[in-house]
């Protein structure tokens, strides 16, 4: 049975962070990730990834170079596509997170998800969520692009499988779908 | 006794988002010098990591409104701070009028780095260096260099200075188009020359700012120009520069080159056009670039890159005419 980590892990944050507040050094955070309101204390330094994987579990963002380098960790914070990684969660406050777990909607993938399983762009995985998420806010922003647009677009996500090849012609067959 | 100094009421360490630009000037003078003012945050997030971040506090200026806006103020174009590079590559009055800074916006990074990095945040970018921007255990296993405790250079293997970097492209670009700043700090707020904000000293990059000052708006003079840009990079994508020029030329033929990437802050050639000649122009350049080997490409290439670029962009010219 899924295990719900998310009440649990506030529950357990909790006392833990006391005696920090008590220190003035932690912080409190309400954001909608995935559409869930979330209230979290957290370290002032904190970064959106780490906030992510760590208190909410929900490890589908790679933690990659975490330094901005690789793309592995990209999220839409209210619809923009930002690296979690570079990002601290202080200043996500009132404001919208989604991550790869948010993107399927009544249990249907996303088109590109879904495009990217069926043309192969995924091989060992770890670069797909950011590769992914990038892609998403890309297509809002582009609804046709051409192969350079999208080779443009995700220039800053890293995958050392692919050859790129894959992706890219994932990213144009879900453009093409989405106008459909 | 009760004790009723500002200063014990402020938290151990705090992130605090302001809305104003004199809540953030009033916040950093209770502060005492102990914060980071931060707008998108992609080069500030960096050095943390890289411990290379002092400060317990952090102001984040994104939420000042006034900041965001790119609009025009009789002859000049004003760019605020806050400003993302993605903004100055997508606005159409920018891309019209000042085509030279979309053209550089699109050369920082990634696209979706371009979505946070600000206008502001790349022109304080601080300078680089291969011995300096490195995690803190690769740094002590090499005996640290001058600026970051150490007691010689990791470069020239002196004490007599840091050779770091500047590496803002965004500042190549402004300073060529004849930009001017405005700075807000604790006595008011004022406007220098963009060229005024380089002190030229590896170690302390920036000038201006020692009074809590924040970079408001960017004023560029909207006048035609015919422009030019290059930048030299490892890859296409991500990687900062390891040499870029910016040149102008306005209708009186006057012209401003700015070379950047290559010294301790960004060098600028300027002068009538009538009265330089490209040999010239490569006498001024190799007297006012200071580069030592200290990026990914080879010294001698990058050195030999200033003087071909300077030719690419003097042959453009004179075809033109």
């Amino acid at each position: 049975m899924h295990r719900d980590f998310r009440e649990e892990t506030e529950r357990k944050v909790e006392p833990a962070v006391t005696e920090a507040v008590k220190k003035r050094s932690m912080m409190e955070v309400e954001m909608i990730v995935n559409g869930v309101s979330r209230r979290l204390l957290v370290d002032p330094f904190e970064s959106l990834l780490y906030t992510l994987r760590e208190r909410l579990n929900l490890t589908g963002t790679k933690e990659g170079c975490d330094q901005g380098t690789c793309g592995a960790c990209t999220v839409l914070l209210d619809d923009v596509p930002v690296l979690s990684c570079l990002t601290p969660v202080a200043r996500c406050s009132s404001r919208r997170v989604t991550t790869i777990e948010g993107l399927a909607e009544n249990g249907e993938l996303h088109p590109v998800q879904k495009h990217m399983v069926e043309t192969g762009g995924i091989q060992c995985g770890f670069c797909t969520p950011g590769m992914v998420m990038t892609a998403v806010a890309f297509l809002r922003e582009k609804p046709r692009p051409d192969e350079r647009e999208i080779r443009e677009a995700i220039s800053g996500n890293l995958c050392r499988c692919t050859g790129y090849a894959k992706i890219v012609e994932a990213i144009s067959r879900a453009a093409e779908e989405m106008q459909s | 006794m009760k004790n009723d100094s500002p200063r014990e009421e402020i938290a151990e360490r705090s992130y605090v988002v302001v809305t104003t630009v004199e809540e953030a000037v009033a916040r950093a003078r209770e502060l005492r010098g102990d914060y980071q003012y931060v707008a998108g945050g992609t080069d500030l997030e960096v050095h943390r990591r890289q411990e290379l971040v002092a400060e317990h506090h952090v102001i984040d200026l994104t939420a000042i409104k006034e900041l965001h806006a790119i609009s025009i103020d009789g002859e000049e174009l004003s760019i605020g701070a806050l400003v993302t590079l993605d903004e100055i590559i997508s606005d159409v009055v920018v891309r019209e009028r000042v085509p030279l800074l979309a053209t550089a916006a699109r050369s920082v990074a990634t696209p979706v780095i371009r979505k946070s990095a600000t206008v502001g945040g790349n022109l304080l970018v601080k300078n680089r260096c291969t011995f300096y921007d490195q995690s803190g255990s690769w740094r002590s296993s090499i005996g640290s260099c001058l600026r970051d405790n150490g007691d010689i250079c990791q470069v020239v293997g002196t004490d007599a200075g840091c050779y770091s970097r500047n590496v803002s492209d965004m500042a190549a670009a402004f300073i060529a188009l004849g930009a001017t700043i405005v700075v807000r700090d604790q006595k008011g707020e004022k406007r220098y020359d963009l060229t005024a904000l380089y002190s030229g000293d590896g170690i302390r990059n920036h000038n201006l700012l020692e009074n809590d000052g924040i970079i408001l708006r960017v004023q560029v003079p909207i006048k035609p120009v015919a422009s030019w840009y290059r930048k030299l990079r490892l890859r296409e994508s991500l990687d900062f520069t390891s040499c870029t020029v910016a040149a102008a030329v306005d209708e009186r033929n006057y012209i401003r080159v700015c070379i950047n990437g290559v010294s301790m802050a960004p060098v600028l050639i300027e002068g009538d056009l009538a009265e330089l000649s490209l040999e010239e122009l490569h006498r001024r350049a190799r007297r006012s670039c200071q580069t030592v080997d200290n990026d990914l490409l080879p010294l001698k290439y990058r050195r030999e890159m200033i003087h071909i670029y300077l030719e690419e962009w003097w042959g453009s010219i004179h075809v033109d005419a």
